[in-house]
């Protein structure tokens, strides 16, 4: 064997074992672009057989009966309309989790706020977790999700004045300012009680005005803010059948408050808790009065008290004292009417505040993150839907993911 | 020499490379992981037309207003990297070869769609135009001249039990709102007078009284005129009046409905009864049987009369099956009669299956399906034998559930078993119609 012979084996091997590699890659690279195909067309799929199926049972958001199969939609309701309690049952990817350990034994609930005095705090026990997702959906072990809910229109209010009462809201789409929408506002004035026998009133005014091209509007209102008042103000922008809700609360200067909390789905039981008795964080014997209303949004945009009970019954209006043995109060919501839980509160005559919480994911337009997280993913894949929860338009994002591994050799 | 040769083999390898690689283009990036635009698009335009603003819009191509609030909005809604286009077409007849669809108004944020884009379309209606259907009349298509009547029991002197939440008048008022369009004559029962007089043979207001459906709005009691409180009805704690009943259904070829519980478990009349009670407080009621009364006499009775059998006086039995789910008809049916009641109900007042060979009956129409010998909802028919030819006479739908009566299940079950057709109007009318399409795209990236 000649030199020649050598030299030419040696670069023929070299030539083809390159080659290979090479091939190899582009054929590797294609694969990889199939899978990854197959994983979007299966998102597409699994995102609309999450929205356009109420689950098992199809109330299952309402009670506290454990999910047989996995879907959001609105039972009464075709098409992209979804269920404002199913989604409150989600387990929120992004809550705290809180101790309060007055309802022994279902002790911790998963708190989610979208800005102060505004609270969903749902029991732990009863909310459907990313893992029982996954098997209801058939995805263990192979694929995982984030399926994230966000309002198409963000409202942002801020206080400008407190005499005459003024705020500065802002409308603003996910693409586009809200130009032109109209702006349903609903004023809550409470005035905080100056004798011992007395409790926080309230009064509720409404009113529209429209934004300015650059989705922007002012508000005055006829009233001034004392030194014993506080306000909120709820505002709705609607055009075209999108609607956007925003709110604002201002408190006055107190580390006490109440924070409502969803004790029991089952007996649809509202608990009204110290903040003293959150995760064991304060001193016992500490007093807040309340008064409590619920009120629901009319197709006009305002908004309509909705009887509780009784007036004078146990459960509107009270006083809640932190501490073991000091039992907390109950409020009975009302079935399946979404609206919105309003809890004045004052420590004394100078110092209170207004908590809300959504009887209904929409009825504040909370956010809802459901899922794992799609940071730690080699590749996501994701898709969009609009829909409407309680005639609040939301934007439906599934973020997907294969669990196996699809690497692209380089 | 052979390095040459080598380097060919290379250079033509390398050739063959270079090729293949040339033709196995790999698709970009966004077209491997595409946004489903298409359903992006169309729960855009659903979303705009909840409060059936893009329908407004549509046909008013000429106000600006609308267009600039629509066009804002659907800025607003959709992503900030995704442009579109929205057009309206007129629907034209297409006679004479003429263009179907005609573009009325167009709005876009972009000009063009970028490399992928994706469309759907969604058909609004005027809000001038009221799409209308129209019900068969039941029995006109089986030569029954005139059709036939809905009796609906609305006695004011005799007291309803089962109902609970409801009263006898609002539920005899949902019935006559979902039936009443499906029947030649309906007729509201007021009086326990009345009945008595339908039982007598004579109709109320000249309606044909033969092949007539009855709804009992009593529940678990069943009127019975003043009439009727003597002997031979009263013997036996009433149970020959429910014989009699049967007879009458029997006579007169009447299906007789009972909406919910235990048929025919006691006889109201508030004037017969005013000094009994139902053992639960309710005046005005006696539970029919012997012994001051052991109800389930009633039906045992009452399906004697129908099977034309000798009077003999005996309980019946009814099967508490629990969570029932609707037959696979019955959940055909709710999307032909747009009648939507929950798919599962539960059953603790099943009639059983036994009743159809004691009683020569058969099941036309099954509302749920049978459990364990069990039937929580029914219609059956009397067969009738008559020179060797088989025939139904006198009819029972009996919905065993336990309170309270979901009223859309009677109505359900009854349309299901006759069966009447819907007639719609013409969705294509000219000018009624425009079909809005909105094409979506993405911009920035590869």
């Amino acid at each position: 064997m000649s030199i020649d012979h050598i030299v030419s084996i040696i670069v023929f091997i070299a030539a083809i074992l390159l080659f290979v590699g090479l091939f190899t890659q582009t054929v590797q690279t294609a694969i990889v672009y199939q899978q990854h195909q197959a994983v979007a067309v299966k998102c597409s799929d699994l995102l609309d057989d999450m929205l356009l199926n109420p689950g098992s049972p199809n109330n299952w958001g309402q009670n506290n009966a454990t999910a047989t199969s996995f879907g959001v939609q609105d039972p009464e309701f075709t098409q992209y309309e979804l269920s404002a309690f199913s989604l409150m049952r989600l387990e929120s990817t992004t809550g705290q989790t809180v101790e309060f350990d007055k309802t022994n034994p279902s002790i911790f609930y998963n708190e989610e706020t979208t800005g102060a005095g505004s609270y969903l705090l749902m029991p732990n026990a009863e909310a459907l977790n990313y893992s029982s997702a996954l098997s209801l959906l058939g995805l263990n072990g192979t694929y995982g999700f984030q399926l994230a809910f966000v309002p198409d229109i963000t409202v942002s209010i801020a206080q400008t004045s407190t005499s005459p009462l003024s705020f500065s809201v802002s409308a603003m789409g996910t693409g586009f300012p809200y130009a032109g929408a109209t702006l349903n506002y609903c004023l809550i004035l409470v005035t905080l009680g100056q004798t011992n026998a007395q409790y926080p009133s309230y009064t509720i005014q409404t009113g529209s005005t429209v934004t300015s091209q650059q989705g922007t509007a002012n508000i005055v209102t006829s009233n001034s803010v004392n030194a014993n008042q506080i306000c909120s103000l709820i505002v709705y922008a609607h055009s075209d059948g999108i609607v956007g809700v925003g709110f604002e609360t201002s408190n006055l200067p107190t580390d006490q408050y109440i924070v409502p909390i969803m004790e029991d789905m089952g007996t649809q039981q509202v608990a009204l808790a110290h903040n003293y008795d959150l995760n064991n964080s304060g001193p016992a014997g500490y007093s807040l009065k309340y008064n409590a209303t619920f009120v629901i949004l009319t197709q006009g945009y305002t908004l309509s008290e909705l009887a509780l009970g009784s007036p004078s019954s146990p459960g509107l209006v009270g006083t809640v004292t932190s501490g073991v043995g000091n039992p907390y109060p109950t409020i009975s919501m009302p079935g399946s009417t979404t609206g919105i839980l309003i809890v004045t509160y004052q420590e004394n005559s100078t110092d209170g505040g207004i908590a809300m919480m959504p009887w209904g994911i929409s009825s504040l337009a909370f956010p809802v993150t459901f899922g794992g997280n799609p940071a730690l993913q080699e590749w996501v894949t994701t898709d969009l839907r609009q829909v409407t929860i309680g005639s609040v338009a939301y934007q439906a994002k599934l973020s997907f993911w294969s669990d196996q591994q699809m690497q692209v050799t380089s | 020499m052979r390095t040459v040769e080598v380097l060919l083999v290379i250079i033509i390898i390398a050739g063959v490379f270079i090729a293949s690689s040339f033709f196995a283009v790999l698709p970009w990036p966004r077209e491997v992981s595409p946004m489903n635009l298409r359903r992006l698009s169309l729960t855009t335009l659903e979303t705009l037309d909840s409060a059936n603003d893009l329908s407004t819009a549509a046909f008013n191509v000429n106000n600006a207003t609308l267009w600039n609030n629509l066009q804002i909005t659907l800025s607003a809604s959709l992503p900030p990297d995704t442009v579109y286009n929205l057009t309206v077409y007129n629907v034209n007849s297409g006679a004479g070869g003429a263009t179907l669809y005609t573009p009325e108004e167009s709005i876009s944020n972009a000009a063009n769609l970028g490399i992928t884009s994706d469309a759907s379309s969604y058909l609004v209606a005027s809000s001038n135009v009221t799409f209308n259907v129209t019900p068969q009349k039941i029995g006109e298509s089986n030569g029954g001249g005139g059709g036939i009547t809905l009796y609906i029991l609305n006695c004011s002197d005799a007291n309803g039990w089962w109902i609970t939440g409801y009263t006898s008048p609002s539920l005899a008022q949902d019935l006559y709102n979902l039936l009443s369009p499906y029947f030649a004559q309906t007729v509201i029962v007021q009086s326990t007078a009345q009945l008595g007089q339908l039982l007598g043979g004579t109709s109320l207001q000249g309606e044909p009284l033969q092949n007539a459906v009855v709804i009992n709005t009593c529940g678990e009691a069943v009127p019975i005129p003043t009439s009727y409180g003597v002997a031979p009805y009263s013997n036996d704690g009433y149970a020959y009046y429910t014989y009699t009943l049967g007879q009458k259904v029997l006579q007169y070829n009447w299906t007789w409905v009972s909406i919910v519980g235990w048929p025919l478990y006691y006889v109201s009349n508030t004037a017969l009864f005013s000094g009994s009670q139902n053992t639960w407080g309710i005046y005005g009621m006696n539970m029919v049987g012997r012994n001051s009364g052991d109800g389930p006499a009633g039906l045992n009775s009452f399906l004697e009369g129908i099977d034309n059998q000798t009077y003999t006086y005996g309980d019946s039995s009814t099967g508490s099956p629990g969570v029932v789910n609707l037959s696979t008809e019955a959940q055909t049916e709710c999307n032909y009669y747009g009648i939507y009641p929950s798919q599962y109900q539960t059953s603790t007042r099943a009639l059983p299956t036994s009743i159809l060979s004691t009683y020569h009956m058969n099941v036309t129409t099954y509302v749920f399906n049978t459990v364990n010998n069990w039937n929580p909802g029914a219609v059956y028919r009397h067969i009738v034998t008559a020179n060797g030819t088989s025939q139904y006479q006198g009819g029972f739908f009996a919905l065993g559930l336990t309170r309270t009566p979901d009223i859309r299940l009677t109505a359900l079950g009854l349309l299901s078993d006759y069966q009447p057709r819907i007639y719609s109007s013409d969705y294509t009318s000219y000018d009624t119609s425009r079909l809005v399409v909105l094409q979506l795209g993405l911009v920035g990236g590869t």
